[in-house]
């Protein structure tokens, strides 16, 4: 293991903490309260080049190592979790026709995601199929018109603000997982029906949505080849995780960093919280959580750049990156006390941001699953 | 016309600036570096020139060790077109640095010389001023506003109680303002690209310039630690309070 922050790396973290700092920051609150789309800090994103970090520079990407890229990730969910979920969500779809897709669907589609010209969703969850993908119900048969696409997804990140979703469906119901094949799927096609986004505890500001298909799509929505859909998807889930861990620590980085200027500037009983024992034992505990679940997060960013297998990596960093953030956020809102609790302060809003970290792109029993199979093969 | 800024690695404006215990100077062990928000502004000004078509080429150069070469990536990736890297010790005197500036200059001959108008860390400002002195050409510094037409400059300047604007003929000297413009951020692929670009690595001797100090660092003190302050229920208290424990009215 050996990962060090190269020129690069740190050039990216400083983009991404001035952008955030001066224009995530100001509608990270107003998202949270109003329910409002991320639209205008995602662009803002988007036109500074920060929907290409995941793509090689054939394609319009920017060619960062993993290890920049979860240094910036960090940097946008520290500021605004609800714009991080979504730019991770767009990560995910164009993961997909990175991995999946034929050259020229690459070549159509990528260039123009990476631009921010194009914001994709992937919908693989259903509401039968979460941690059961196999057992997903949506069907795609091929008629003499094209694809005739049935079924419904939800939970599915970007929905209705998407350009473009990657659905994936069964296209041979005998065959199990390896059934299973991608489509790239137009917004517009007819045919597709959104709900309003849901009520969801945090990250209000990243809509989620659940989506009806009845619609025929052309025969090249097919992406890359049939049957090849369930290992195109875990492979994206290998790589979203380590985006997921980078997102769990930007946040409990937040919940740290308010955690330790509160520790300074309130007076309880003549001294200043953070020099009470108990307080520190709490900040103590908070430091060594972050730190810990920072180092994995780099150990699988390093491991996903060598080029080997490293679903164990992000497995792990997962695991412990969203964890660390439930428990970090936690106790965050502890040390605060009734300022925690309240939204005047960002505390409340990080407890309730960090919670689904531990749920989605596999709960953190599946990855328990992942890690216990890969440990005891 | 080709336009020279020149630019300053500095402690970034965000951190909180210690002393180190011996007052010898600041502390910059483990610190956050970055170009000096004046200096940034100067970049953007040439870089929105050269947009402009009234430049055609932007090159920017920042003096000391190794490591403002992360300034002069920073610039470039904003925009500027190559980069100088005077390879000369931190924490040089103005003078020696105008002297440094003056022959990377004749070496250019830029038509126009831009500069932040001070350092955020040592707020000298006085690099700028010396430069054309030594120059001997014409200079506008505090620019909140700035247009070129043919040989002539219109500078808007901050002054006191006012605005100032004057024409000075090219080639000439400017030092930018905070509201001179709102700088870009860096686009990613900018990034990328700003290391293909050329920088070249000047050493004082290859200039001719002696580095010799004028000046030497005493002392440094932070400033008195302030004091909490209280809450007051009513005026008559207010006055009270200021007539008996501040003592400022009588």
């Amino acid at each position: 293991m050996n990962f060090t922050f190269n020129e690069d790396d740190i050039a990216f973290q400083d983009a991404a903490h001035r952008v955030c700092a001066d224009v995530l920051k100001t509608h990270a609150a107003r998202y949270d309260e109003t329910r409002e789309f991320c639209q205008e800090s995602l662009r803002a994103l988007g036109e500074l080049g920060f929907w290409s970090m995941n793509l090689p520079s054939e394609y319009g990407g920017v060619d960062i190592s993993s290890i920049g890229m979860s240094l910036a990730v960090e940097e946008i969910a520290y500021h605004c979790a609800a714009t991080c979920s979504s730019l991770t969500a767009h990560f995910l779809a164009t993961d997909s026709v990175l991995i999946g897709a034929t050259e020229a669907q690459r070549q159509a589609l990528l260039p123009l995601c990476a631009s921010g010209e194009k914001l994709g969703a992937f919908a693989l969850t259903e509401p039968g199929a979460g941690s059961n993908p196999a057992e997903m119900r949506t069907r795609a048969v091929r008629t003499a018109d094209g694809w005739h696409l049935t079924g419904t997804k939800h939970y599915i990140t970007n929905g209705a603000f998407a350009d473009f979703l990657v659905v994936y469906a069964k296209t041979d119901p005998d065959q199990g997982h390896r059934g299973i094949s991608a489509f790239l799927v137009d917004r517009h096609t007819p045919g597709i029906s959104f709900s309003s986004p849901e009520k969801t505890l945090g990250l209000r500001g990243s809509h989620i949505y659940e989506i009806d298909f009845d619609c025929v799509l052309p025969d090249d929505a097919l992406m890359g080849e049939e049957g090849a859909g369930f290992a195109t998807a875990m492979e994206v889930l290998d790589r979203g995780r380590v985006e997921v861990a980078a997102m769990s620590v930007g946040i409990a980085r937040a919940a740290y960093d308010a955690s330790i200027a509160w520790s300074k500037e309130r007076i309880i009983a003549g001294k200043p919280l953070g020099r009470h024992q108990g307080i520190q034992w709490m900040l103590a505990e908070m430091h060594a959580q972050l730190e810990a679940a920072r180092l994995v997060t780099y150990k699988a960013a390093d491991a996903r750049d060598s080029g080997q297998r490293f679903s164990l990596e992000s497995a792990v960093a997962k695991l412990v990156a969203s964890e660390a953030a439930a428990k970090v956020t936690d106790a965050a809102v502890q040390v605060h006390g009734g300022y925690g609790y309240i939204s005047d302060l960002p505390v409340e809003r990080y407890y309730r941001d960090a919670r689904i970290t531990r749920i989605f792109e596999g709960t953190s029993e599946i990855q328990k699953i992942i890690i216990g199979r890969a440990i005891t093969a | 016309m080709k336009i020279l800024v020149a630019v300053k690695r500095v402690i970034d404006y965000n951190v909180k600036i210690r002393v180190k215990p011996d007052h010898s100077d600041v502390d910059l062990s483990n610190v956050k570096m970055a170009l000096n928000p004046f200096c940034e502004i100067a970049v953007e000004e040439a870089v929105r020139l050269k947009e402009a078509g009234v430049a055609s080429e932007v090159v920017v150069a920042s003096i000391g060790p190794q490591a403002v070469q992360e300034q002069l990536r920073t610039a470039l990736a904003l925009g500027a077109d190559r980069a100088i890297h005077v390879d000369a010790p931190a924490a040089l005197d103005a003078l020696v640095i105008a002297k440094l500036l003056q022959a990377v200059v004749a070496a250019e001959r830029p038509g126009l010389v831009l500069l932040g108008k001070q350092a955020i860390d040592s707020d000298n400002n006085q690099t700028g001023q010396m430069l054309a002195a030594l120059m001997g050409v014409p200079q506008g510094t505090f620019a909140s506003q700035l247009s070129v037409e043919g040989d002539a400059l219109r500078v808007t300047r901050e002054i006191d109680g006012g605005l100032e604007t004057l024409e000075l003929t090219l080639p000439a000297v400017i030092t930018a303002d905070l509201r001179l413009n709102e700088p870009r951020y860096a686009k990613l692929p900018d990034i990328m690209k700003a290391k293909k670009k050329p920088l070249d690595r000047w050493t004082p001797e290859e200039l001719e310039v002696v580095v010799t100090a004028h000046q030497r660092l005493l002392k440094v003190e932070p400033p008195a630690e302030r004091q909490g302050g209280i809450k007051v229920s009513s005026v008559s208290e207010l006055v009270e309070r200021l007539r008996n424990d501040a003592k400022v009215i009588s």
